[in-house]
């Protein structure tokens, strides 16, 4: 091969090593936090009332504010980085984030990341118009439901549903609540409180909650073999708790007092 | 807590500079890169040659979007922390190298042989040949096509809010999540889109017709 | 992994998956070839409002991505009381889409076929009809084909995005395995194989079939 072509090769990979932003996987995320004075945090956009754009396009809801509590509980600033269903445990995993919110306990999900102590109430129920009768998970059946894919949700459903139930799963809430709303789905499973803020959007469908599936209050989960960060974040919630911040924020956003109960 | 019209549009055009910005980065990246496949293509070693054939065709033979995916979820198993922004830039680099490549192979083989011939009978070494000679006779050609592909690059962006990079699309369904009303987000997003790539479809078709004018 | 094991768990769906994309692009090239010819005809009308509407509907399909196009048929069309179901709705957008390069193809190929030949078939006392479908055309399509034969390949990969309105093609089950998994990696990697299969064995395919429909000595 000519040298001019070597020249333009070699230059061409060093280029390509220097794209490469080597950095090794973090031994301890507690201290990482601390050292950096930055928390990154998972959260849903476009799940209201927990967490949604307001006009200025800034995330709002139950999880903003908790997720600044938490923060500053911790002494360094919050950065919420928007994630989908699909791709949050996957940005967990290969630390995008340093913790996720609004995440339901499952025996699956247990196997690949840890769980803090709950920190919000959070219903999976099945939500459609008035005029379709739906009283329970055999009623599904022949139905089209949207779901938002790799959710609890989405595992709750697949599980309660009989076969002949039309399952569409979506990226994202966007494409599940954006379907039900253009009448391309009969029914969508959401969680309650999402539910209602969407649906309070558009009374011309009497849209109204058919029956729950599950209650599955949201936790914060992190990678696994995290104990100090886990640790440090379960004090935070138990204080949050106990000082009534959490209450505060359910009044705000679920429009109704924490009943310890849904925890 | 309502949007105007005014209020999405105004997001939506905010957010169409990162399309812009992240097209013009790739399409920067991409060219430096297409040209060095090409170079590996045409004047490699018969092995380099191979490798360099079969990139460009599984990155032709195989969705962007599964390699925007790849590249997303990919480079974190090798220790590798990537954001969206920079998995898009990298997965819109390598679709756009492998495109340029076989775009400019075309233009390079339009050059007729014998100015290579004449080229060597010069005594000209063979990376002066092209660099002399042919470069700039296949670049004239290059021109109109390669403004043509910026066309298809700039759509291409609109995968990126898939694996979650904050271009026009990604705001568009966010802010379709708050206002219900996804004939008009969805119509203005394709507006803008349009007024984004309809400039660049002209000035390639103007450059053609230029082009055939002049070598007729 | 579910009961049936790897069969069910993966296999069925994948195979389901790629049946599904299968068939969109073959809906798609039968319906979307169909209208480019007559989007060609009609580019080239005497007619210029006609002439003028087919080059604003080709150039505003080109001029933006396929994934908005799909997202307002899917989403927004029903505000107007269309609503197409996700197979339909991936169908209709995706034959938009084809219909906006190939008439621009077939219009080029069109273009290239010098009078003479129409003029050829008329003095033979053919119908206009005739002319067209037996001379003009077979001509016209020969010499674009190979560029067609890429557009029906390009128009499948870009189909993966049909998975975002809940399609089951490839791409969807790829997702729900890698949502089920969180091997998300290893899922896609599998996936890009079977569409680089898909896109080998649909250029030859393509290729084979136009062969044979438009006769022998096709690039």
């Amino acid at each position: 091969m000519p040298s001019p072509f070597r020249a333009i090769t070699a230059t061409a990979l060093i280029a390509w090593s220097i794209l490469a932003f080597m950095r090794p996987a973090q031994a301890d995320a507690l201290a990482d936090i601390k050292r950096n004075g930055v928390i990154t945090m998972g959260v849903f956009e476009d799940f209201p009332p927990f967490s949604s754009v307001g006009t200025d396009m800034s995330l709002r809801g139950y999880d903003v504010d908790f997720a600044n509590a938490v923060a500053k509980s911790l002494g360094v600033k919050a950065r919420l980085v928007p994630v989908t269903g699909q791709n949050r445990i996957p940005a967990l995993q290969s630390r995008k984030v340093d913790i996720l919110l609004s995440v339901g306990h499952s025996a699956e999900r247990e196997k690949v990341i840890d769980f803090t102590a709950a920190y919000a109430p959070y219903y999976i129920a099945v939500l459609g118009p008035r005029s379709l009768k739906v009283g329970g998970a055999a009623d599904l059946a022949g139905k089209t439901v949207a779901v938002n894919r790799g959710t609890l949700e989405d595992s709750s459903l697949t599980e309660a549903a009989p076969p002949t139930t039309d399952i569409r799963r979506f990226d994202n809430y966007n494409g599940v609540i954006s379907a039900f709303l253009a009448g391309q789905v009969q029914l969508i499973t959401v969680g309650n409180d999402v539910g209602s803020a969407v649906l309070a959007r558009r009374p011309a469908l009497e849209p109204e909650q058919k029956f729950q599936l599950l209650s599955s209050p949201d936790h914060v989960a992190l990678n696994k073999n995290e104990p100090a960060l886990r640790q440090a974040l379960d004090d935070i919630i138990g204080g949050l708790k106990a000082d009534g911040t959490l209450n505060r924020l359910s009044m705000q956003w679920l429009l109704k007092p924490l009943d310890p109960k849904d925890l | 807590m309502e949007f105007t019209l005014w209020d999405i549009l105004r997001n939506l055009l905010l957010a169409a500079r990162w399309t812009a910005l992240l097209s013009a980065m790739a399409f920067c990246s991409g060219g430096l890169s297409g040209l060095l496949l090409l170079a590996l293509r045409m004047g490699g070693s018969p092995a380099v040659r191979r490798l360099a054939t079969a990139f460009i065709e599984v990155f032709q033979g195989t969705p962007l979007l599964m390699q925007l995916f790849l590249v997303y979820f990919g480079l974190p198993l090798l220790g590798l922390d990537v954001p969206p922004w920079l998995a898009a830039l990298l997965g819109l680099t390598l679709a756009a190298s492998a495109y340029l490549a076989e775009i400019w192979r075309g233009c390079v083989e339009a050059v007729p042989l014998g100015q290579w011939e004449a080229a060597a009978a010069m005594g000209l070494h063979r990376f002066r040949q092209a660099q002399l000679v042919i470069l700039p006779q296949a670049l004239r050609i290059a021109v109109p096509p390669t403004v043509g592909f910026l066309v298809q690059l700039v759509k291409s962006t609109a995968l990126t809010s898939i694996i979650g990079f904050d271009e026009l699309l990604k705001t568009s369904n966010v802010i379709n999540n708050a206002t219900f009303a996804p004939f008009t987000v969805y119509g203005l997003v394709a507006l803008i889109y349009f007024a984004l790539c309809y400039p660049l479809t002209m000035a390639s078709r103007t450059l053609e017709r230029r082009l055939a004018l002049a070598t007729r | 992994m579910p009961a049936g094991g790897v069969l069910e768990a993966y296999v069925v769906p994948i195979l389901h998956g790629i049946s599904t994309t299968l068939l969109l692009i073959a809906l798609t090239v039968l319906l979307g070839g169909t209208l480019s010819i007559l989007g060609a005809a009609a580019r080239r009308s005497a007619t210029s409002w006609v002439r003028g509407g087919a080059g604003w509907y080709v150039e505003l399909f080109r001029n933006t991505p396929f994934i908005v196009q799909l997202f307002f048929v899917y989403f927004g069309l029903p505000s107007l009381g269309l609503r197409l179901d996700p197979f339909a709705a991936a169908v209709f957008a995706m034959t938009l889409n084809f219909t906006a390069y190939g008439t621009e193809m077939v219009r080029a190929g069109l273009d290239a076929v010098p009078p003479g030949q129409r003029d050829a078939g008329r003095a033979l006392g053919l119908h206009d009809f005739t002319v067209f479908g037996r001379v003009v055309l077979p001509q016209a399509l020969r010499s674009v084909f190979p560029a067609l034969v890429s557009q029906v390949v390009i128009t499948m990969l870009e189909s993966a995005v049909v998975s975002q309105i809940a399609l089951r093609d490839l791409t969807y089950e790829a997702d729900l395995i890698q949502s089920r998994t969180f091997r998300a990696f290893e899922t896609y990697a599998v996936a890009t194989g079977i569409y680089l299969g898909l896109s080998l064995v649909l250029r030859r395919a393509v290729g084979r079939a136009g062969g044979r429909l438009l006769g022998q000595g096709l690039g």
